[in-house]
């Protein structure tokens, strides 16, 4: 189609607020669903996903549109996977689209994520529509919300659509705006082929299908193509658009958007954020933007029932055929056995893996305490990376240890200010600055105590990542009683007072348990796990000490007593195969047991031990 | 080990050696009424079908005359009342069931005849009439001498009721008595303990059984447990309650012949020990449990299927076989090899003469040592076992914690290799 009758355009919302919806509507305006077809949110496909309300997995669909001015258009919306372990994708998503809708709700303003969505979208000069959603509900305040959007972002106020996704109503108006005002592509059509890989998944027939955006020449099947990136080549076995059915057609023309076949295995050898181009020699240049993925959080899984290894391996194998993010190797523990060391994005990267492996493919699973990567300086001049406790060098030969820190956003009203500041300070955040995202006196006419303390604040802070891990956005929501919504993103390696705290049963040291934690929690946390698993081991017939330690100094202890008792009081004739049975039950119980030493620790041990919350 | 123990190891069926003349079966008679049921107990025994006991006698008697033809009029050396209260049931009853017995089987001269009773129902016998009818040993249920405690568990009796019993029984003429008490109750104090064991020695039975309470799944004193209702018993005081009841009765010459079994010398129960020897015996009534050679079976649990089955037409030929056709039997278990040496491990090793190294070689072929020797030299390293020429037994220690060793036991023998003619 002609270039100028092309719109690529991407949605950037808040969980919730209401994208996939949106979308939905957009589909059925356009006839690309009929209204019989529409399941609501048709872009979600995974059920974890819908259940979850964020999109984890990237897509586009074609939407044939004709305008107020007769012509016709082709529009194509590529979804952004909405959250912030996926900021890469997201960032590609942008790149491969030429405007954006910004779709905030009318019941809640902007949040965190918008926010930094937004200014993702601003770096890259795209043209951005707001979109006031769910103005149906009772809730709604459309005109405070568009407010705060046009004084943090400086939108006039004709820029404005007022919709409810839910109803339909000003759905025409979006595609009128789209039309109008997200540029068309710009591209050369007679350049060597260059497309961007904005998402991938893997079909067990058609191999890795790569979600593209034809940026200059034309992607057809006229020869092999190549991965500018990962120089893997392919054949370009079917090329199409979504429909959102898959559709196959010759060929996809400059600034065009859809999917080819490549039939390769493996997702990992193409990438999001590679280039396609023809193979075979060429003289064109990768797109910009290019960045191989690379973990942020790691943790150890193991199958619960120490049995189940050779499955967890299918299931992770098979999760990363569309998920090239997810890395991980075998490793091995003492306490658990065999499992693997896993690294994701972030922590929602990690519990949505976690809980799609335990859903999807009936796996009961222990994961260890989560570590983020951390640099350490040898004494003798060199440097490792260690993402796992246990691998940590010993004391002696670590000169210095240097940490993730990241850049934290949080927006809540005021009222919860005090709050928010507690808990970062109590992660060793760092403040940067403050903002209130709508000046109180100009937009309400009284300007009572209660209209400043609904007033939203932006908060932003620096913070160790490792910080976040535990715990940290459930008590930021619990502190906040659910307003507050949090953004973050790397940004640089400090060096940090670490230290391993390891866990002893029966002063033998336990792998499993072993966390990188800063000196000043590293007692209290030691001393909450010992009190915990002192709970959770049963007795044995000795004494068993349990201590945490950092180094050879311990730092907490406890004692579970010897067993005392433990005999049948009675045992006669009527007893004897149902005694026998029990005792049977009492063996295969301990069996199941994981051994420490010569102690036997339950499964849920770990389990409880693992999920510890901090205050 | 106690060299007063002199027991009568009545071995298996096929090697049936004598050490001191009785050798035949061992004869248990169930007894399903109780006059209210106790919280904590689990047994197949039920109070309100009062209604039920002239036509379930009636069953039990066709019962017992059915096992005495099938198995030829066999050689008894113990019979045992249990329930159930058989003190519940009117005394013409049991005299009825002892004729029976005595018609049906061969029954030693000397035979050990036990029946069960609660102290609340001696008031309403002329006990001598149980003496007439055969029984020569009483068991009674005193479970604690402590009137709250008594209350607490929902017992009929009080401790002078139960002292009355006793005192009632020794005039009636009966010159081997057992008191049962428990210990380990919620709110049970150690001082409580002491004053029960104190009495009961004072009274000087022949015999005294100890229970740790066990809380038994289903039971409502179970649930009142896990609803928090009644505290969770302490198994350190029951323990220390264990160990102070050992030291005194030892001191008053009583002999600890089994982990919750004492005795005064040779008034060891005899039936008792056939089950701890693992040797066979025949259960009668709802929901008892057999041992013949080479099998295990149960009867329905159901008083009233029970007595219905028995009034009909019982098949001739094996009597197992035809009371499983009729559903009277479930659950008949052959026992390999493996069970047996499983069962004869986990029930000997309960009393302190332990397992016998030339009994258990007369039993299974082959020497103690060869199938067990790793296991017994952990457990003796761990201080649980002691090991000698003679056999192998639980230490003074290990006895608290029998099931720990029991288990290793159960396991050891499921994978144990047995000579050839096993």
């Amino acid at each position: 189609m002609d270039l100028s009758h092309i719109r690529n355009f991407c949605i950037i919302a808040h969980i919730d607020h209401g994208k996939s919806t949106l979308a939905d509507r957009l589909m059925q305006a356009t006839g690309a669903v009929s209204d019989r077809e529409l399941t609501a949110q048709h872009l979600d496909s995974m059920d974890l996903e819908r259940e979850r309300g964020i999109t984890i997995k990237a897509q586009a669909v074609r939407l044939g549109y004709t305008g107020a001015d007769k012509s016709e258009y082709q529009l194509n919306l590529i979804d952004t996977p909405g959250h912030v372990d996926f900021t890469y994708e997201v960032s590609r998503s942008l790149a491969a689209s030429d405007g954006a809708l910004l779709v905030v709700d009318a019941t809640q303003g902007i949040q965190a994520q918008t926010l930094a969505n937004v200014y993702l979208a601003m770096e890259y000069d795209l043209p951005i529509i707001p979109v006031v959603n769910k103005i149906d509900l009772p809730a709604a305040e459309p005109e405070r919300v568009a407010s705060e959007m046009a004084s943090v972002f400086g939108f006039s106020d004709d820029e404005f659509v007022f919709v409810s996704a839910k109803t339909g109503e000003g759905v025409v108006e979006i595609l009128e705006a789209i039309v109008d005002r997200v540029s068309p592509p710009k591209g050369d059509p007679d350049a060597p082929l260059r497309a961007l890989i904005f998402d991938s998944k893997y079909d067990s027939y058609k191999g890795v299908i790569a979600y593209v955006r034809a940026v200059d020449g034309r992607l057809d099947r006229t020869g092999p193509i190549r991965l500018m990136a990962t120089g893997a080549t392919a054949e370009a076995l079917e090329i199409g658009y979504f429909g959102p059915a898959m559709t196959s057609e010759e060929s996809l023309e400059t600034g065009e958007v859809g999917y080819v076949a490549t039939g390769l295995k493996d997702v990992a050898a193409c990438r999001v954020g590679d280039t396609v181009t023809i193979g075979g020699p060429s003289n064109a240049d990768p797109l910009p933007g290019y960045e191989p993925m690379k973990p942020m959080v790691y943790t150890g899984l193991y199958p619960a029932d120490g049995e189940s290894f050779p499955e967890l391996r299918d299931a992770l194998d098979k999760l990363r055929l569309n998920d090239p993010a997810l890395s991980f190797e075998p490793e091995s523990s003492a306490a658990l056995g065999f499992g693997f060391r896993c690294g994701f994005l972030g922590l929602l990267h990690m519990d949505v893996t976690q809980e799609r492996l335990e859903r999807e493919y009936d796996l009961t699973l222990i994961a260890t305490a989560p570590s983020v990567g951390y640099k350490v300086m040898l004494t003798n001049g060199g440097e490792v990376e260690v993402d796992n406790p246990s691998a940590m060098p010993p004391v002696q030969e670590i000169d210095k240890i240097h940490e993730p820190w990241v850049d934290l956003s949080i927006v809540a009203p005021s009222r919860h200010i005090g709050a928010v500041m507690e808990l970062v300070t109590s992660r060793r955040g760092e403040y940067t600055r403050m903002e209130y995202l709508q000046s109180v006196d100009s937009n309400r006419e009284d300007s009572s105590s209660s209209a400043a303390a609904d007033a939203r604040v932006l908060l932003e802070y620096k913070m160790p990542m490792a910080e976040l891990l535990v715990d940290f956005h459930s008590q930021l929501k619990s502190r906040s009683q659910g307003y507050a919504s949090m953004d973050y993103s790397i940004c640089e390696s400090r060096p940090g007072d670490m230290v391993k705290l390891d866990v002893l049963v029966n002063y033998t040291p336990v792998d499993a348990l072993s966390m990188m934690l800063h000196r000043d929690n590293a007692q209290g946390q030691g001393r909450e796990l010992v009190s915990k698993l002192k709970k959770l081991i049963p007795r044995q017939m000795f004494e068993v000490p349990i201590q945490s330690a950092i180094g050879s100094r311990v730092v907490a202890r406890e004692t579970v007593k010897a067993m005392r008792k433990n005999v049948l009081a009675k045992c006669y004739g009527g007893d004897v195969t149902r005694k026998r049975k029990l005792l049977e039950k009492q063996a295969k119980g301990k069996k199941r047991m994981k051994k420490i030493g010569s102690v036997d620790v339950p499964q849920e041990a770990f389990m409880a031990v693992l999920s510890l919350e901090r205050d | 080990m106690d060299s007063r123990v002199r027991v009568n190891p009545a071995g298996t069926p096929e090697s049936q050696t004598t050490e001191g003349g009785s050798n035949g079966l061992s004869l248990y008679v169930h007894i399903p009424f109780c006059e209210t049921k106790c919280h904590y107990c689990d047994f197949n025994t039920y109070a309100g079908i009062e209604a039920l006991i002239p036509g379930y006698l009636s069953a039990l008697e066709t019962e017992i005359r059915f096992w005495g033809r099938g198995l030829s009029r066999p050689k008894v050396s113990t019979v045992f009342f249990g329930g159930g209260t058989p003190s519940y049931v009117p005394i013409e009853g049991i005299e009825a069931i002892c004729a029976a017995i005595f018609e049906a089987f061969d029954v030693d001269d000397g035979a050990e005849v036990t029946l069960e009773s609660n102290p609340g129902d001696y008031s309403r016998h002329d006990l001598t009439r149980y003496i007439g009818a055969g029984i020569n040993r009483l068991s009674i249920g005193v479970q604690s001498l402590d009137d709250g405690l008594l209350k607490s568990l929902s017992r009929r009796h009080d401790a002078e009721t139960a002292i009355g019993a006793y005192q009632s029984a020794r005039q009636a003429g009966f010159e081997n008595i057992n008191l049962d008490l428990m210990f380990g109750l919620s709110g049970q104090t150690i001082e409580q303990w002491r004053d029960s064991v104190a009495c009961v020695i004072a009274l000087r039975p022949e015999h005294l059984s100890l229970y740790a309470l066990t809380l038994e799944p289903g039971t409502p004193l179970d649930a009142m447990v896990k609803s928090g209702e009644v505290a969770d018993p302490d198994p350190d005081l029951a323990a220390d309650m264990y160990l102070y009841a050992e030291s005194a009765l030892g001191d008053a010459g009583f002999d600890h012949y089994e982990i919750s079994n004492w005795s005064l010398p040779d008034r060891e129960s005899r039936h008792n020990l056939a089950y701890w020897l693992n040797a066979p015996y025949l259960g009668v009534g709802p929901g008892a449990h057999s041992y013949l050679p080479n099998r295990r079976f149960a009867a329905l649990r159901s008083p009233r299927r029970y007595v219905d089955l028995f009034g009909g037409v019982l098949p001739e030929g094996d009597p197992v076989e035809a009371l499983s056709s009729l559903r009277i039997l479930e659950s008949v278990e052959p026992v390999t090899a493996t069970m047996e040496l499983a069962d004869t491990m986990m029930m000997g090793m309960r009393l302190s003469r332990g397992i016998r190294t030339d009994e258990f070689l007369a039993r299974f072929g082959t020497d103690i040592s060869d199938v067990f020797g790793p296991l017994i030299d952990e457990l003796s390293g761990m201080g649980l076992l002691v090991s000698d020429e003679v056999g192998i037994r639980l230490s003074d220690s290990g006895h608290l914690l029998g099931n720990e060793v029991f288990e290793r036991f159960v396991t050891a023998s499921a994978e144990a290799n047995l000579p050839g003619n096993y």
